[in-house]
């Protein structure tokens, strides 16, 4: 637990998209740049007036990227800081301009991400580990043992968790910058190809390529840049924690469901707000059982219960409470770096009432909540005004 | 082929993480799982530890964990990681010890429709070529107990 009290509010002015998908005429720069370039616009900010940026990335491109991609608009001198936190990458780089911003070190901050994910089932340990014999190093597998134990605990049946995806398929085909857009049945996700089982193909998310970007300011800064306060979003949780021990050890995602929670009751407890406050929820869905498990973890519905919240229509556009209203990974798909900040994208389109037909009405507080290997997570909530 | 050392020329198998899994013959058919138990907060956990993991201790005794287990979760895997050098599709168990710990493994030598979450596992071992050349590993995996 952080010792350190927010200080001045931080605001969300601007935020941008790279499309995900695949593009193997662009490199890693042009993707993130593009994205940069769209949330400085939005915001209305120059890049001279950015004192500091954040960027998430998980593969390697060359030494300091973050750098050699930003020098493009300009050398400023600005301190530039390359993180890797696994899928969570882009998230912890917004949870670093947060708290850069909020403690008084700099007025504006730039966090921004991308990826180009290799394709192929994702692993997490070095390639002569011992794990490449054993066989348990396989991220799709811990989410089917994940599935497999929940089905057996909470009577969760197939289509429920098939349910998902098909929810995840409808919000994306009115997504321009999604990578899967065609939307299909609960017979075509069962029927697709078994990846691990429960998990079919379509319960799994792509792997891909993309760029997401934001920028941060503090509140009292806004009209010294000239910034828009009426489509700024507030920042009232930023959370990242690491695993802690549940008993079982911590070596691989199977073992820790709802190492969310923690992070979950921080931000929260940070915020001022519960969890029957939030209105809209983007969460690390990169396999179904994922979505169902986080919701939870979030005490959006009790634990074992969001199946039937899911099978009853809840989590969709028009239920009581949305999930992953974009698409989430699943249907955006997955690029590492990107993922987190693509979460506080669509968070802030939607509490703006930007988001077209994916509009969640009378939408006043989201919550973006991002895994990654290492039992990583990130809780952020944002509100209206 | 560069030549092997000389300890590494006996044509035994080696065990695939020593930090795990402890031979205990010299042909590599028998051996133990192996861990840590913490004697401040009574936590064992599976492997390597200089600390403990629940309580960060380092009053921590080496402990051997056995051979036997209850099948927590499985998944029978299609599709294989990168590298993967067994059987396609094989089965995946998560598999929790008597001390507590769970531990990823194959299931071997039973039929997909046997499968079943509680049932009782015993650790097996198999010789598995190594990717680089060198003597085999010797690799646990599960089995009905």
């Amino acid at each position: 637990m952080s010792n350190i009290k927010p200080g001045r509010e931080v605001m969300v002015v601007g935020v941008g998209l790279h499309p995900f998908g695949r593009f193997p005429d662009k490199d890693l720069g042009d993707l993130a740049i593009e994205a940069v370039l769209s949330a400085l616009e939005d915001a209305g900010v120059k890049w001279k007036d950015v004192a500091i940026a954040y960027f998430g990335h998980v593969y390697y491109q060359g030494m300091s990227i973050g750098e050699t991609t930003l020098s493009k608009l300009g050398l400023t001198g600005v301190p530039i800081v390359n993180v890797e936190n696994a899928c969570s990458s882009g998230s912890t780089a917004f949870w670093q301009a947060y708290w850069g911003i909020t403690t008084g070190l700099n007025d504006i901050a730039l966090a921004f991400g991308a990826e180009k994910v290799p394709r192929g089932p994702v692993t997490v340990t070095a390639e002569d580990a011992p794990e490449r014999y054993i066989g348990g190093d396989h991220m799709m597998a811990g989410y089917a043992l994940r599935g497999k134990r929940y089905m057996e605990e909470t009577g969760a049946p197939a289509t429920a968790l098939a349910e998902v995806s098909v929810k995840a398929r409808k919000n994306a085909a009115m997504n321009p910058y999604a990578h899967r857009k065609d939307t299909y049945t609960i017979e075509e996700v069962l029927n697709s190809r078994m990846v691990a089982d429960p998990l079919t193909l379509f319960q799994c998310c792509p792997t891909s390529e993309g760029g997401a970007a934001a920028v941060l300011c503090a509140r009292e800064d806004l009209a010294k840049y000239g910034i828009d306060e009426s489509r700024a979003v507030s920042i009232a949780a930023a959370v990242l924690t690491s695993g802690d021990y549940n008993g079982r050890g911590a070596d691989h995602s199977a073992f820790s469901p709802y190492r969310t929670e923690p992070a979950a009751i921080q931000a929260y407890e940070m915020s001022g707000l519960g969890p029957e406050d939030v209105d809209l929820v983007q969460v690390h869905d990169a396999a179904t059982i994922g979505e169902l498990q986080q919701i939870e973890a979030l005490h959006l519905f009790p634990f074992g219960e969001a199946w039937q919240g899911t099978v009853e229509g809840r989590t969709a556009l028009t239920g009581d409470i949305p999930v992953n209203t974009d698409g989430g990974l699943l249907a955006m798909g997955h690029p590492f770096g990107a993922s987190g900040i693509r979460m506080i994208h669509e968070t802030v389109t939607q509490l703006r009432g930007e988001a077209g037909f994916r509009q969640v009405a009378n939408a006043r507080v989201g919550v973006a909540q991002c895994s990654g290997a290492g039992d990583v997570t990130t809780v952020h909530i944002l509100r209206k005004g | 082929m560069p030549s092997m050392p000389d300890s590494e020329q006996s044509g035994n198998p080696i065990s695939v993480d020593p930090t795990r899994l402890k031979l205990t013959s010299d042909d590599a058919s028998t051996g133990t799982l192996i861990g840590f138990h913490c004697k401040d907060c009574d936590t064992t956990v599976f492997g390597t530890a200089v600390f403990c993991q629940a309580c960060t201790s380092r009053n921590l005794e080496a402990v051997e964990l056995g051979v036997k287990g209850i099948l927590y979760s499985y998944t029978i895997v299609r599709i294989p990681p990168a590298g993967w050098p067994g059987n396609v599709p094989y089965v995946l168990g998560q598999v929790e010890l008597p001390q507590g710990p769970q531990v990823l493994a194959e299931v071997i030598g039973c039929e997909y429709d046997d499968l079943e979450i509680g049932m009782e596992v015993e650790m097996t071992l198999q010789a598995v070529s190594a990717e680089n050349g060198g003597p085999d590993k010797a690799v646990y995996k599960w089995r009905p107990a």
